[in-house]
């Protein structure tokens, strides 16, 4: 079956079917987007803490932009040399804009790799300690002998899952073994706790209870270890598991190791006697973040000099969040923080024992009770991250789509191009249009996300 | 149109044109985001005028609307009119908030 007005316009609307439905579909993907970026604002006004300004890769974003406003050059330069018969050359920027977007995708998965390996450290003081985990974050709990395991008797959303949810954080490479009550010894595996439960579920309910509970007893003490994420809670002497499991033990560390290359002390109301420079931490970086704030301050007063101090959000921010470059603070009289020659610390000693190799940064060991919340710099953090992941997510798969269908065009449909080269034009125009409206929303997004 | 070869053959030049001054308008939208003005919000004002005088460069002559037929205009006039509405949702939310026994929720 012939579809009409294909490849030639409608004598009527001047349009062919593509077109009219394209800018249909475009006009929808301006309310989906108008919509989050609604959202931003939102957020934004609506933000109880400093909005991150320039805290993101700039170059990279820059990069990212630079190399879609080419693709938007070689995509409709793909529809013209298609239009004027030169296939060589449709061929060659057709191949241009489906790497471009390879290369945005490729900066992309940089930038959300480096946010995923970033932390953000809120202390009790309201300081935040940025810097990364080279050990990651994990609580170690030892000596642990006793399990009490609880099952509902009624179906609820909480119920022991040991074989899920508390093997898994055992440190022992065997198998570990338990004894129940009745001196039987077992593996825990899901059949075997199956039956421990079905016996436990039969007890509770002719006693009446709602709950089947039972002990298992470690052949051997058992050690843990699991991401704060990963277990209920914990006392010095107890660990509670996901699933409402409960064993008795000991608490051998629950202290974070993090390597800091920032101190934000915007949300104290002191910043000069932050939790950060107490003597257990960063001591000696005091010295340098009260130069580098008067510094900053200073150069305010002298460029700004009508200006008030307090709202400008710039200055709240190179005064108050302190960027650190070196194992070791700079030496008194050299250059502020900022500045810092990287790779020129190599071995310096770090306060708290130094890395192998380079120390760019130094390492603090801070104890849980000082801490109040942290996180990865990902929408767990913030709305700022969680709206920065929205849009640039939902963009880079914008961004995949339209080189799929642009990829498709380029490799599969050689034989339209051959007998019937104005179609093939009128699918690269139309899927052209779709890019170009991906490169319009990053156009928007990028000031928005990265530089205001 | 731009559907004869001579209309295509002279859009080529412009193509590679506004590209450029695509890119001269990004780097000065990076510049200028580090110049301090008196507000942010001023900031923010010249960032998004750049960032729609782009938008109107590749909207107008990459996405051939300049030169485009009535009905598309029409689709596109009821877009705008949305989008319209949909920021100004906001103001109208922002200037009319939740209010619990005098207490305001908003930030003021």
């Amino acid at each position: 079956m012939d579809i009409p007005y294909t490849v030639h316009a409608r004598p009527d609307t001047g349009l062919y079917n593509a077109k009219i439905g394209v800018w249909l579909f475009l006009a929808s993907e301006v309310m989906l987007f108008g919509g989050l970026f609604s959202a931003y604002i939102f957020l934004r006004v609506g933000a109880d803490y400093p909005w991150p300004v320039h805290d993101l890769d700039v170059t990279l974003g820059f990069i990212n932009t630079v190399v879609l406003i080419a693709s938007s050059v070689t995509v409709v330069m793909a529809w013209a040399m298609l239009k004027l018969r030169k296939f060589g050359w449709y061929r060659i920027n057709m191949a241009i804009t489906v790497l471009c977007a390879g290369v945005f995708m490729f900066n992309k998965t940089l930038e959300y790799k480096a946010k995923f390996a970033h932390y953000a450290v809120k202390l009790s003081d309201g300081t935040f300690l940025t810097g990364h985990l080279p050990h990651g974050y994990q609580v170690k709990f030892g000596d642990v002998t006793e399990f009490a395991i609880t099952i509902p008797v009624k179906n609820s959303a909480v119920t022991a899952d040991p074989v899920g949810y508390v093997l898994p954080y055992i440190e022992e490479s065997t198998a570990p073994k338990f004894k129940t009550e009745d001196g039987k010894e077992v593996t825990l595996d899901k059949a075997t706790f199956a039956e421990l439960s079905a016996a436990a579920l039969k007890k509770a309910e002719a006693e009446k209870k709602s709950a089947g509970t039972f002990k298992l007893t470690a052949t051997a003490p058992l050690k843990f270890a699991a991401k704060p994420s990963e277990i209920f809670g914990y006392t010095d002497t107890s660990i509670t598991f996901r699933d409402g499991t409960t064993a008795t033990g000991k608490l051998i560390d629950d202290k974070m190791t993090l390597e800091v290359d920032g101190i934000d002390a915007r949300g104290v109301a002191q910043p000069d006697n932050s939790l950060a420079f107490d003597h257990r931490y960063l001591p000696d970086w005091q010295k340098a973040f009260v130069a580098n704030r008067e510094h900053h301050l200073a150069e305010f007063e002298k460029n700004y000099p009508t200006r008030d101090k307090a709202r400008s959000a710039t200055l709240q921010k190179e005064s108050l969040y302190f960027k650190l470059h070196s194992a070791t603070p700079p030496a008194e009289g050299a250059a502020h923080g900022e500045g810092a020659k990287h790779g020129a610390e190599a071995h310096s000693p770090t306060p708290h024992g130094a890395e192998h190799g380079e120390a760019h940064h130094p390492t603090v060991i801070l104890e849980k009770k000082d801490i109040t919340f942290f996180s990865n710099f990902t929408p767990k953090l913030n709305t700022y991250y969680a709206i920065y992941f929205t849009l640039t997510g939902l963009h880079g798969a914008h961004v995949v789509i339209g080189a799929l269908v642009l990829a498709y065009f380029l490799v599969f449909d050689n034989k339209r191009l051959k007998h019937d080269p104005e179609h093939l034009a009128n699918r690269v125009e139309v899927g052209g249009l779709f890019w170009h409206f991906v490169d319009l929303v990053w156009i928007f997004l990028f000031p928005l996300l990265y530089l205001l | 149109m731009a559907d004869n070869v001579e209309a295509i053959q002279k859009s080529i030049k412009w193509y590679f044109i506004i590209g450029a001054l695509l890119i001269l308008f990004s780097g000065l939208t990076v510049g200028l985001s580090y110049v301090e003005l008196p507000t942010h919000s001023l900031n923010i004002i010249v960032g998004m005028i750049l960032a729609t005088i782009k938008a109107a460069l590749v909207a107008l002559i990459f996405m051939h609307l300049s030169h485009e037929r009535p009905l598309i205009y029409k689709v596109l006039a009821f877009t705008v009119v949305f989008v319209l509405a949909l920021f100004l949702l906001f103001v109208f939310s922002h200037g009319d908030p939740l209010e619990f026994e005098g207490m305001y929720l908003h930030n003021e």
